[in-house]
């Protein structure tokens, strides 16, 4: 499959500082790829090196087959970008804002402006000033002015910032629909892990400069922990009548016991039997899935591993 | 062609949406007034004594006997200095104000060249200084007539457009480095900063005579046309413009955009 992105050991210092090191990553045309990372981690700064902005000290990148360097033209007649705080002229009204956009890629027609607006539903804020914008409003803008002129890659940083609940499904479905029916290929980055699993196919997770984790969302999926919690009123003789039956036991810092192994988390029947007999009937019992931030700040180091390990 | 006539559009739209071009229209307004209100004073010295400009006597004797062919000259002088400033400001606006809004990411991964949106940049400064000196010497002739100066010939205000036309157009290529400060302070507070320290510098060679050599003050010495410039001046000036402009060009392709 061809790729819309590829990267060979593309790395940033600042002085002693490494921004980013060693990334090598591979973005297929179509897909739609998650970067993820704390604030900090080097999203911002990948994505700069990215569209040519930022040189990077090692390494290089390809972008739609054409590598980048700093200051050039090629490859941006394709390539529509929102880079941190979507920022415009607030002198200017949005449709101003978007014509001044419009010029600056030769080619695309006038009557995309009004449909773009049009698109991301900025009809009733055409004519304001964009400095007047709320924080959503102006958000839609920078996603306007990175889809005006049709772009093939589409490079999205943070996509989600700042829009309500309903803006955020809204932007979801035009992006879907845009790799869908279109072919496009977005590299976002984000740190909403439950947003990214909606819309991603891939995800790169990047921590202090460094890519740990390049996967598929559905092995993202797979590598989440199950556990098997459960409550119970008396929790010194629960403890001692699993560990009496070889079960391995932790004591959460809110009172509740974790057991993590395979077999008590497919048969938790057999788990409240145990206790129901020793006369400590669970008054809570459930297998929990890790959600997708625990996965993250789990693979980050950061999960904090609360919890007395009791075997 | 094409690019350079949209790049052109924005800048223009930008400028004319700001009210820059308003603020800087009436400040450069403040030196034909100002300098014709002096005139004024300077002729009606009831007026001076009931103000209590007594201290500035002298110098407003001196304003008394002016005829229009030094009033006209005058114009020359007020472009080298107070004109200087206001294109210090227009070219900080103009390029600071990319780094300062956050606009400037926009204009870097875009399909046109970065020295075209430069040059559409330094042309709309050099238009709009143009402007600004153009008015300043129109509201200057006008508080003139109204003056009812002596000595007005077709000759003395020619000779009074042309040292402000040449002033003018020295300080729009003294000015160009400014877009350099502007783009490497990322904002309005370096060129500034450095336009006041430019200046001061300019005092300190005019004292030494040396102020020829000194792109800062040459327009200054060119518009009171007491020394003769040598031609390494006028050289020393254009290089002063090209080399702002390659310099700006060189580190907009040069260097790391992370804001």
């Amino acid at each position: 499959m061809p790729l819309s992105i590829e990267t060979t050991d593309l790395g940033k210092s600042y002085g002693a500082v490494r921004a980013v090191e060693h990334l090598s990553l591979r973005v297929a045309e179509g897909e739609i790829y998650a970067f993820l990372g704390l604030n900090g981690a080097g999203k911002t700064t990948t994505i700069r090196m990215l569209l040519g902005m930022i040189k990077p000290t090692t390494g290089h990148a390809t972008v739609l087959g054409t590598r980048v360097r700093l200051g050039s033209r090629q490859p941006w007649s394709e390539v529509g970008y929102l880079v941190e705080i979507p920022h415009s002229y607030p002198e200017l009204t949005v449709r101003e804002n978007l014509e001044v956009a419009r010029r600056l890629h030769p080619g695309t027609e006038p009557a995309a402006v009004d449909r773009i607006i049009e698109r991301l539903g900025l009809a009733a804020y055409a004519d304001r000033r964009s400095g007047q914008l709320s924080q959503g409003n102006a958000q839609r803008l920078g996603l306007a002015r990175s889809l005006l002129h049709n772009p093939r890659l589409l490079f999205l940083d943070e996509p989600a910032n700042g829009l309500d609940p309903a803006g955020i499904v809204e932007i979801r479905e035009l992006l879907l629909e845009l790799t869908r029916q279109r072919g496009v290929t977005v590299f976002m980055s984000s740190h909403i892990l439950a947003e990214v699993a909606r819309l991603a196919g891939r995800v790169g997770i990047i921590h202090e400069g460094r890519l740990l984790r390049e996967l598929n969302i559905d092995e993202l999926e797979r590598e989440r922990r199950r556990r098997l919690v459960l409550r119970v009123r008396d929790t010194g003789a629960a403890r001692q009548a699993l560990l009496g039956a070889g079960q391995s036991v932790q004591l959460l810092p809110d009172g509740a016991l974790e057991l993590a192994n395979a077999s008590s988390i497919e048969r938790p029947d057999e788990i409240n039997r145990l206790l129901a007999q020793a006369a400590v009937p669970p008054v809570y019992l459930a297998v929990e899935e890790e959600d997708l931030e625990q996965y993250f700040l789990r693979l980050v180091g950061m999960d904090g591993a609360g919890g007395e390990a009791l075997r | 062609m094409n690019d350079l006539r949209n790049l052109l559009w924005i800048e223009q739209r930008k400028a004319l949406r700001s009210r820059m071009v308003l603020w800087t229209l009436l400040a450069s307004m403040l030196a034909p007034f100002g300098v014709g209100f002096l005139i004024w004073v300077s002729k009606n010295p009831e007026i001076s004594q009931k103000l209590g400009l007594v201290g500035a006597k002298a110098n407003l004797v001196a304003l008394a006997g002016v005829d229009w062919a030094s009033y006209a000259s005058l114009f020359g002088q007020v472009i080298g200095a107070g004109g200087f400033f206001l294109a210090i400001f227009v070219i900080s606006w103009l390029f600071g104000r990319e780094f300062s809004d956050g606009t400037l990411k926009d204009l870097l991964a875009v399909p046109v060249p970065r020295s075209l949106i430069l040059l559409a940049k330094f042309i709309v400064m050099a238009v709009w200084s143009a402007l600004l000196t153009l008015a300043i010497f129109a509201a200057g002739m006008l508080v003139g007539v109204l003056l009812k100066l002596p000595g007005g010939t077709l000759n003395a205000l020619l000779h009074g457009a042309a040292i402000t036309a040449a002033a003018g157009l020295m300080v729009i290529l003294v000015v160009m480095p400014f877009a350099l400060f502007a783009s490497m302070g990322r904002g309005y507070l370096l060129p500034i900063a450095l336009a006041l320290v430019a200046l001061l510098f300019a005092n300190l060679v005019l004292v030494l005579g040396r102020g020829e050599f000194y792109p800062w003050a040459i327009p200054m010495i060119y518009a009171e046309g007491k020394t003769p410039l040598p031609p390494a001046s006028y050289v020393i000036v254009l290089l002063t413009g090209l080399l702002g402009w390659f310099a700006t060009d060189y580190w907009w392709h040069h260097a790391d955009q992370s804001r």
